[in-house]
């Protein structure tokens, strides 16, 4: 296949939190929040006058000091976030929009506050309580936690608006970065299909880490690009896999488990698109702020959910998608020293086996997962496997 | 009326004993197996190289109390031994022998051991048969034959007023202990099978406070993971093992913390007692037991679960409402599921007990607090976690216990007792997960080095008054309680409870020592320990770090424990041990 336009842009927009376009943003004087939690409602921190930066710390090497005030158990993500900030790496940021959800990340956020690793005047940090489940009055709790610690807060030091009106045009194009990804994602359904799962992890990275206004022009071009995109001539791949589990913000583990013949059709997991880019559907007669707060909250696939109707939620979500995608098997992935995922991980790997009948890969992984030599065994003796189970479901015959 | 309810032990059982033979017949072929796997020759061996150690033992002993001045002779007689480390031998679970305390306080501790026995006999006898089947079902039971052993060895060197106080405490701590676990085995299918008590069980998540039972007299509240796991890890470090290995062997990463660690291993291997009308699981206290709950959930599916959940952020008084919404829904479901309807009355007439029992409880704070401190050590600490988390003010015994305890305490201060005596050399408070229990720890720091624990971070709880009047006041109280259930300060609501918290606890009971256990698998504390680093050496304050797995001593073992305070006690401290006995021994099987 022709390379893709903007792959290469869009593959060095991602070297760096601050990249070109952010530093453009900030030029025109809008507001850098940073995030890191699909708990956080992107679309807020999208409000006129601001964009969101999903943080990432991409070439990450020692961590030795993030180490040392964190220890070396915990999440490799969050005290890689941590040694980029103290190396000054998110010195742009204008906010952090931090949720209490996970121990590692909220630790990370507090450390943010308390090495000051941020010295701009306004700078401020987040730490909005999430809920464990999903009802009334748990949804109300989240708008409370949403409009005062962190929509009030950012119009306090920063005068934004953060009216219904203000809320709306944010929502507005959200969804239109939801469409067009929804779109391009599409494709990964076909036999043979116009992109890779790579590519779609590139294009999806950058809506997250990008001023949307900025890369919205860029995404448009580049549907209209995988519309007319011809593809080889036979289908490059063995394998069809979806990779379910937690947070991945590094492309080339996808590209690890392409490299061993498995094209990646769905991905189901924190940074991924789903959840993430499914457009926020608004009706009338109830407030805003509310209708966006419960939209993240039902689409959340995040294992911090307790209650069973969000265990089988997950579970469904992961069984539907492989099977819209139509996936030979799942890979459910978790991040070393990760406790919510490292208990989901094996208990559903046996359910979407024993129960949904898929085959599934089960693996940890560090944060930096493409040297991995391990991975990369285990990502090719799974296609192996599946294609010997393609092979028998056949009655035994290749072809 | 009685507590527990006698009633409640007179239902009637309908034990499967087809099911019963069955399993005897599985458990009679293990044994057996296990008769037949048995080097018989090495055990003999064994048997007689213990034979000789004893005989070695006495002489030595002998030896010893022969070469002493007579001087020295009265006070063996009067005050007891002083060399503990001579009570543990290599390989073997038990002591070599008892404790000798000097006459007054031997005989002390042979009635508490005696009264101990008796109590755990009168509860079991209330309903024997399935007590005794429990046994042959679950290998967890077998670990409550050494209770006596938990109990010896947290007392282990303590005199005078301290040894019966902390004797009182581990008699109702170990009551509660044997009521619930006979409880258990009625009600459990594959025990008693006794329907009718099984309908009036509600089922409590990990560590999940018991007040909310006071509001529902008529129904029985238990702790579902406490005795079959964490309270067992605590009394047998050993017992959990298999849990471990079960989950991990499941696809469980092995750096999880061993608490939900081995209650998901429990459900795995089906090692918990099937029984209850329904189940109150929790998000509490951290990010691993919210994911135990789903083996919960996986392993009953039938069991209705009401998933209590609080916010994180509890200090916000704005996030109070979602807590007292909390509380009434879960109310609200344990009536749909047992018929029962909560009563105010009975809820406030155990809180009210509560506030008193806890009014006792700073009054021992406060001795603490003084250059003569007396309930001090694990026990009390242990005593504190269960009046407080357990308890909570529904049983009446307890504050009888409270009231006899503080007596004891107060005429202590008034003679300037020291629990360990001679041996109160550094004021130390404990600080992060703590490790007593499973290593004997607070202890072995009193015996080993004279470091007085105080105070444990665990036992700082919520000490407010809780409303007995007013019914909204009331569920709001039971919020911010339950918000500051044991192991939240650490897991919830950012680093001021935990970090902070510290150096405003230093100042109040200004520790030369503060004993800093880092709990290998726990992130939410381990995540701050540059940040202790920074602020104690900022402050001044003496951490000495710990590291530990709770019931997992394959990580760190108890030696290796032990080897951290004397490296810092030798090095930086540059002391000498008051007993070099327990410098190095080899506790590694022991209870």
């Amino acid at each position: 296949m022709k390379d893709l336009k903007y792959l290469i842009e869009f593959e060095n927009l991602l070297e760096n939190a601050d990249n070109e376009l952010v530093q453009q943003a900030q030029a025109e004087g809008k507001l850098a929040v940073g995030y890191t939690c699909y708990h956080m409602p992107e679309v807020l921190l999208n409000v006129p006058g601001c964009f969101s930066v999903r943080l990432r710390a991409p070439r990450t090497g020692s961590i030795d000091i993030a180490t040392y005030y964190m220890s070396n158990y915990t999440c490799e993500y969050a005290r890689s976030l941590l040694e980029r900030a103290i190396e000054g790496g998110y010195q742009f940021l204008d906010a952090f929009a931090g949720v209490d959800a996970c121990g590692a990340m909220n630790r990370c956020s507090e450390h943010f506050e308390l090495l000051h690793v941020n010295t701009k005047p306004n700078f401020f940090v987040t730490h909005c309580d999430i809920p464990y489940k999903v009802v009334d009055y748990t949804v109300e709790h989240d708008v409370r936690q949403m409009r005062k610690r962190f929509l009030d807060v950012l119009t306090e030091k920063y005068g934004v608006d953060t009216s219904d009106a203000a809320l709306l045009a944010a929502v507005e194009e959200h969804n239109e970065v939801c469409r067009i990804l929804t779109e391009i994602g599409d494709f990964r359904r076909l036999d043979n299909p116009p992109l890779t799962g790579y590519e779609y992890h590139i294009l999806n990275l950058v809506s997250y880490c990008c001023p949307k206004y900025l890369i919205l022009p860029k995404l448009r071009e580049t549907l209209e690009e995988i519309k007319t995109r011809v593809p080889d001539q036979k289908p490059w791949y063995r394998a069809r896999v979806e990779i379910v589990g937690s947070e991945i913000d590094d492309p080339s583990l996808t590209k690890l488990v392409e490299e061993a013949g498995a094209f990646v059709v769905a991905d189901r997991y924190c940074y991924g698109s789903t959840p993430g880019r499914e457009p926020i559907e608004l009706r009338e007669g109830e407030d805003v702020l509310t209708q966006i707060c419960r939209h993240y909250m039902e689409h959340s696939e995040c294992a911090r959910y307790i209650s069973n109707e969000k265990i089988q939620q997950r579970r469904d979500t992961a069984d539907r998608l492989a099977r819209e995608y139509r996936a030979d098997g799942i890979i459910y992935e978790q991040m070393k020293f990760c406790d919510f995922w490292a208990f989901e991980r094996p208990l559903a790997g046996h359910i979407l086996a024993e129960e949904y009948g898929w085959p599934v890969l089960s693996i940890d992984r560090p944060y930096n997962a493409r040297s991995s030599g391990q991975l990369r065994t285990r990502f090719q003796a799974f296609v192996e496997a599946l294609e010997i189970k393609r092979i028998q479901k056949k009655g035994g015959n290749a072809e | 009326m009685k507590y527990p309810d006698p009633k409640i032990y007179r239902m009637k059982d309908s034990i499967d004993w087809k099911l019963q033979k069955d399993n005897l017949k599985e458990f009679g072929g293990i044994a057996w197996q296990l008769l037949k796997e048995t080097d018989w020759k090495a055990f003999g061996k064994k048997q007689l190289t213990n034979a000789m150690l004893t005989g070695r033992r006495l002489a030595e002993e002998a030896k010893t109390v022969r070469d002493m001045s007579p001087a020295e002779r009265l006070d063996l007689l009067v005050n007891g031994e002083k060399r503990l480390g001579k009570l543990y031998r290599s390989g073997s679970m038990a002591t070599v022998r008892r404790e000798w305390r000097g006459v007054t306080d031997t005989a002390v501790d042979f009635w508490e051991w005696t009264k101990l026995w008796g109590m755990l006999l009168s509860s079991f006898s209330k309903d024997l048969v399935p007590a005794m089947g429990g046994v042959t079902w679950y290998r967890w039971m077998i670990s409550y034959f050494c209770c006596h052993s938990f109990r010896d060895k947290n007392v282990m060197g303590l005199r005078g007023s301290a040894l019966k106080m902390h004797s009182e405490m581990t008699y109702q701590i170990f009551r509660y202990v044997a009521e619930n676990l006979v409880l258990l085995m009625k009600g459990d299918e594959r025990g008693g099978n006794c329907k009718d008590l099984s309908k009036k069980v509600v089922l409590f998540d990990e560590m999940t406070m018991g007040q909310i039972m006071a509001g529902f007299p008529d129904l029985v509240g238990i702790p579902y993971q406490l005795l079959p796991v964490f309270l067992l890890s605590e009394i047998d470090q050993l017992a959990c093992m298999p849990y471990i290995d079960a989950v991990e062997s499941y696809g469980l990463p092995a750096d999880t913390c061993p608490v939900p660690t081995s209650e998901s291993g429990a459900c795995v291997i089906d090692a918990l007692p099937h029984l209850g009308a329904c189940f109150i699981s929790s998000s509490m206290p951290c990010d691993g037991s919210v994911m135990a709950s789903s083996y919960t959930s996986r392993r009953f599916k039938d069991l209705p679960t009401y998933h209590l959940t609080f916010p994180v952020r509890y200090e916000d008084e704005e996030t109070l409402q979602t807590g007292v919404l909390e509380i009434q829904n879960c109310i609200r479901f344990v009536e749909e599921q047992t018929g029962a309807k909560w009563n105010w009355d009975a809820y406030f007439t155990a809180m009210k007990r509560f506030n008193e029992e806890t009014r006792f409880e700073l009054q021992k704070w406060e001795v603490n607090q003084t250059n003569n401190p007396q309930l001090i050590g694990p026990t009390y600490e242990l005593f504190r976690k269960w009046n407080y988390e357990m308890d909570g003010g529904l049983d009446p015994r307890v504050l009888e216990s409270f009231k006899k305890v503080n007596r004891l305490m107060l005429k202590a201060y008034e003679r300037r007792e020291e629990p360990w005596p001679g041996k109160m050399r550094h004021r130390a408070i404990v600080w992060s997960v703590p490790a007593h229990y499973y290593a004997n720890f607070s202890n072995w720091l009193a015996n080993c080095w004279g470091i007085n624990v105080l105070v444990e971070m665990e036992g700082l709880n919520f000490t407010r008054p809780l409303e007995t009047e007013d019914h909204q006041g009331a569920l709001e109280d039971m919020a911010r309680l339950y918000e500051r259930m044991v192991m939240r300060r650490h897991t919830n609501g950012g680093y001021d409870h935990v970090l902070t918290e510290l150096w405003r606890q230093v100042e109040i009971w200004k520790p030369e020592i503060v004993i800093m256990y880092q709990h290998v698998s726990c992130k939410n504390m381990s995540t701050l320990s540059g940040m202790f680093e920074d602020q104690a050496r900022e402050r001044g304050v003496r951490l000495i770090w710990i590291e530990h797995d709770l019931m997992d001593p394959r990580t760190v073992s108890r030696k290796d424990m032990r080897g951290k305070v004397n490296e810092y006690m030798r090095t930086v401290m540059r002391e000498e041990p008051l007993d070099p006995s327990l410098l190095e021994f080899d506790d590694e099987a022991a209870w």
